[in-house]
C-alpha cells in the first residue's frame, strides 16, 4: 500500500516535471507570425504537454546581432530556425551548435535526398556533422509586372511554360518596356546586402558563370562569363534599359515593384508573393533569371532548425522532440511547411498547396528543378556579401568591370583564406 | 573643549562623507560594471584576435591592420568630415536660434524649444524613415520640389550618389543634433547677469560688443559642453548610416562606428573591432583636449 502510494506520488512528480526550452525564429514566412506559431505550439503541447516552448521573433535587420550577443554572453536559445549559411557555416563551424545527426534517420535521409541532395549536403559540415534539420526550401526568382509587360508587347520574349528567358530576350524585353514609356523597367539594387541573392543570380546566370568553385573554397566571378555578365548589366544600365541604384536594398526595391514604380523585381519568391499579394494592383509573375543557355541556376533558400549547445541534456532532448514533431510528424510536418509558404524538403509530404488557400504558391514549384548550387554555405559568407554589393556600387559608379571584379574576388578570397587559416577544416565538399 | 569640537566636526564630516559614498555606491557600481569594465575589456581584447573561436594575444597586429585597411582610413576621413562640418554648424546655428528665442515671451520660447527638440524626442528611426522618403530617388519630396522649381533637370539619387550621400547624412545629423544645444543655450543666455548687460549698454556698447564682451564669456562653459557633446555624438554617428546607406555608396558614408559594428557583429572579429574602438576613443580624446584648451584660452 505504502509502496503503491510512493509510486503514484513519484509518477505525479514525473508528470508535473516540465522542461522549458526557447526557440528563436527568423521571419521565415508564417514562422515570423505569433498567431501561426502559437497554433503550432498548441499542437505540439497536445502531444508533449511536459515541454514548454517560449518563442522569440528575430528579424533580419538585427537578428544576427542578437544571436552573436547571446553567444558571447552565454544566453543562446535552445533552438534556432534559419538556413545552413548561419546554422552550419557560421555558428556550427564555430562549435556553438549541437550535432543533431540522430535526427537524420535513414528514413529522413532518404526522404529528403529524394527531393534534393543539395539540401542534405548543405545541412552538414565538411566533417559530416549535421547542425541543421531542414523543414522547407524555395528558389529565389525574379518577378515581373505581367500587365506592364503585356502592354509593352514584351511577353513574347518570355517562355511562360518554363518561366525562363534568354539573355538576349531579356534585353529585348527591357527595350520593349523602355520603348513603351516605362521609366523604370528594373532596378539593380546595391545599397546593402539585403536581397543580394537576386543580384548575384542575375549576374551569374546571364552567361552561366559560377559564383564559387564547386568546393566552395574560392569565389570565381572573375571568370570570363562572370565579367561578361556584369559588363552586360553595366551596358544595360548605361543604355537606360535598367536602373542601378546604389542607395537601396531589396526591401526598398520590392516596395517600388509593389507600388508599380518598377516593372520587375530581382527579389521575388513565394513568401514575398504572399506578403505583397494584398498590396499590388497588378499580377506579379514569377520568372527565372535569364540565361544564355536556357538552363537557369537559381539560388536556393533552405530553412530548418538547429540546437545551440547549452550543456543541458534534458533541454537538448526536448528541443529534438520539438524539431521531430514540427518537421517530421506526418500530420504536423506539412502544416509547418505550409506556414512558411515554401516547399517541403521531404518527398513524402507531396503537394501541400493544391486545394488550399495558398494554391497560387504552386506557381513556384516550376522553379524547383532550377535549384542551383547552394553557394551561400561558403565559409565567411557575410564578408563576401559586403564585398559583393560594394563591387556593384563601384562598377555602376563608373569603375572598370574587369578590374573591379578582380579586386572583389581578391578581397573575398583573401578573407576566406584568412578565415580558413583561423578555423581549419572549413573546406566544404562539393554538393 | 576646542579640541573636542574639532574632533566632533571631523567625525561629522567623516559621517557625511560615508553617507555620500553610500549614496554614490549604486551609481559607482553601475559605472564600473557597465562603463569602466567594458572599456578595460575592449582595450585588452584589442590586442587579441578575439572571435567566436579564438582568443590569442596578437600584440599590435589589429592596430597595424587598421592603418593598412583602406576602408578604415576612408571611414576615419568620413568621420572627421562629419565632425568638422557638424560641430561648428550645430554650435553656431544653436547659438543663433537661442539668441533670438530667449528674448521671446514664455509661450513663444517654449513653442520653439518644443519644435527644435522634437527630432530628439521622435527618435532616430522615425526621423530616418521620413528623411529616407524625402531623399527617395523615385518619388522623394526633394526631387519633386527641385525638379518642379527647375533647380535640377532630372531626379538625383541623393543617398546612392557618392557626391551627395555624406552631405545628406550630415544634414539629417544636424536636424537631430540641434535640439539639446538650443535648449542649453536658451537657459545659459537667460542666466546672463542682466546688470552687466545694462551696465555695458549704459557705457555705450552696441549689441555685438555686448554679446562678445559680456554674454559670450558667461556662456563659455555651456559652449564647451555643447562642443564636447556634439563632437562625441558626431564621432559616434552610426544609426543614420545603418538605416540609410550601410556605409555606401563606395564607402562614401562609412564611419568608424559603422565599421566597428560590421567587424564585431557581421564578421565576428571582436578583437579587430575593439582595436578600431580604441582608436576612435583616442581620436575623440584628442579633439576634446583641443576644445578644452581653446575654451580655457578664451576664458583667460
Amino acid at each position: 500500500m505504502t509502496a503503491a502510494l510512493l509510486l503514484s506520488l513519484a509518477g505525479l512528480a514525473f508528470a508535473a516535471e516540465k522542461t522549458s526550452i526557447t526557440l528563436w525564429t527568423y521571419p521565415i514566412g508564417g514562422w515570423g507570425n505569433r498567431e501561426i506559431v502559437d497554433g503550432i505550439l498548441a499542437a505540439f503541447n497536445e502531444k508533449y504537454p511536459n515541454i514548454e516552448v517560449s518563442v522569440e521573433y528575430l528579424n533580419y535587420t538585427d537578428g544576427d546581432v542578437q544571436v552573436t550577443t547571446a553567444i558571447e554572453s552565454g544566453t543562446t536559445p535552445d533552438i534556432v530556425m534559419e538556413g545552413p549559411e548561419r546554422l552550419v557555416s557560421n555558428w556550427g563551424k564555430a562549435g556553438k551548435m549541437l550535432d543533431i545527426s540522430d535526427l537524420w534517420t535513414e528514413e529522413a535521409l532518404a526522404d529528403i535526398s529524394a527531393v534534393s541532395e543539395a539540401v542534405v549536403a548543405a545541412c552538414k559540415s565538411p566533417e559530416g556533422v549535421y547542425y541543421e534539420f531542414p523543414l522547407c526550401m524555395t528558389t529565389h526568382t525574379m518577378g515581373i509586372n505581367y500587365e506592364v509587360f503585356e502592354k509593352a508587347g514584351a511577353l513574347q520574349y518570355l517562355d511562360q511554360e518554363t518561366r525562363t528567358w534568354t539573355t538576349e530576350n531579356f534585353e529585348k524585353a527591357m527595350q520593349a518596356l523602355v520603348d513603351d514609356g516605362v521609366a523604370v523597367p528594373g532596378i539593380i539594387y546595391c545599397g546593402g546586402q539585403g536581397g543580394d541573392q537576386g543580384t548575384c543570380a542575375l549576374a551569374m546566370n546571364l552567361y552561366s558563370a559560377s559564383f564559387t568553385n564547386p568546393e566552395h573554397t574560392a569565389y570565381t566571378m572573375n571568370s570570363e562569363a562572370g565579367i561578361k555578365g556584369l559588363q552586360k548589366l553595366v551596358d544595360m544600365v548605361n543604355a537606360g534599359l535598367l536602373t542601378a541604384d546604389t542607395g537601396i536594398a531589396a526591401a526598398d526595391e520590392l516596395q517600388l515593384f509593389a507600388n508599380g514604380t518598377s516593372a520587375m523585381t530581382l527579389a521575388w519568391n513565394a513568401a514575398n508573393a504572399s506578403n505583397y499579394a494584398a498590396n499590388v494592383d497588378f499580377t506579379p509573375y514569377a520568372m527565372a533569371f535569364p540565361t544564355n543557355e536556357g538552363n537557369p541556376e537559381l539560388a536556393g533558400g533552405i530553412w530548418g532548425f538547429g540546437i545551440f549547445d547549452n550543456g543541458d541534456a534534458a533541454r537538448a532532448e526536448a528541443a529534438k522532440e520539438f524539431i521531430r514533431f514540427v518537421t517530421s510528424d506526418a500530420d504536423q510536418g506539412p502544416k509547418s511547411v505550409y506556414a512558411t509558404g515554401f516547399f517541403p524538403v521531404r518527398a513524402s509530404f507531396g503537394d501541400i498547396y493544391t486545394g488550399s488557400e495558398k494554391e497560387s504558391f504552386k506557381e513556384f514549384s516550376v522553379f524547383m528543378p532550377y535549384l542551383g548550387d547552394y553557394y551561400s554555405v561558403t565559409p565567411n559568407w557575410p564578408v563576401q556579401r559586403t564585398e559583393w554589393w560594394n563591387l556593384l556600387q563601384r562598377i555602376f559608379n563608373g569603375g572598370d568591370v574587369a578590374a573591379e571584379v578582380e579586386v572583389y574576388v581578391n578581397n573575398a578570397n583573401a578573407k576566406l583564406e584568412a578565415f580558413r587559416r583561423q578555423m581549419p577544416g572549413t573546406c566544404r565538399p562539393s554538393l | 573643549m576646542q579640541y573636542t569640537l574639532a574632533e566632533q566636526e571631523r567625525k561629522r564630516k567623516r559621517r557625511e562623507n560615508q553617507v555620500g559614498y553610500a549614496f554614490m555606491l549604486p551609481s559607482l557600481l553601475f559605472f564600473f560594471g557597465f562603463v569602466i569594465f567594458p572599456m578595460g575589456m575592449a582595450l585588452v581584447t584589442s590586442f587579441t584576435n578575439y572571435s567566436m573561436t579564438s582568443f590569442d594575444f596578437v600584440g599590435f597586429t589589429n592596430y597595424v591592420n587598421a592603418f593598412k585597411d583602406k576602408v578604415f582610413l576612408q571611414a576615419s576621413w568620413n568621420t572627421i568630415v562629419i565632425v568638422l562640418v557638424s560641430v561648428p554648424v550645430v554650435t553656431l546655428f544653436s547659438l543663433w536660434v537661442a539668441s533670438v528665442v530667449y528674448k521671446m515671451g514664455n509661450a513663444a520660447s517654449s513653442f520653439y524649444r518644443v519644435i527644435f527638440y522634437l527630432p530628439i524626442v521622435t527618435g532616430t528611426v522615425a526621423v530616418t524613415v521620413v528623411w529616407k522618403w524625402m531623399f527617395n530617388n523615385y518619388y522623394g519630396l526633394l526631387n519633386y520640389v527641385f525638379t518642379n522649381l527647375g533647380i535640377i533637370s532630372k531626379n538625383i539619387n541623393w543617398l546612392g550618389n557618392p557626391a551627395y550621400a555624406l552631405w545628406c547624412i550630415i544634414t539629417i545629423l544636424l536636424t537631430t543634433s540641434i535640439g539639446q544645444p538650443i535648449v542649453l543655450y536658451i537657459s545659459a543666455l537667460a542666466n546672463v547677469d542682466p546688470s552687466l548687460v545694462e551696465a555695458a549698454e549704459v557705457d555705450g556698447a552696441n549689441n555685438l560688443q555686448v554679446f562678445w564682451k559680456i554674454k559670450w564669456p558667461q556662456i563659455m562653459s555651456t559652449t564647451l559642453y555643447i562642443l564636447v557633446i556634439t563632437t562625441i555624438n558626431s564621432f559616434q554617428c552610426f544609426a543614420l548610416i545603418q538605416l540609410l546607406t550601410s556605409g555606401g555608396p563606395n564607402n562614401s558614408t562609412n564611419t568608424i562606428m559603422y565599421k566597428i559594428f560590421q567587424h564585431a557583429y557581421q564578421y565576428n572579429q571582436y578583437g579587430y573591432g575593439n582595436a578600431m574602438g580604441v582608436l576612435l576613443a583616442l581620436l575623440i580624446a584628442v579633439f576634446s583636449y583641443f576644445q578644452f584648451r581653446l575654451a580655457k584660452t578664451d576664458n583667460e
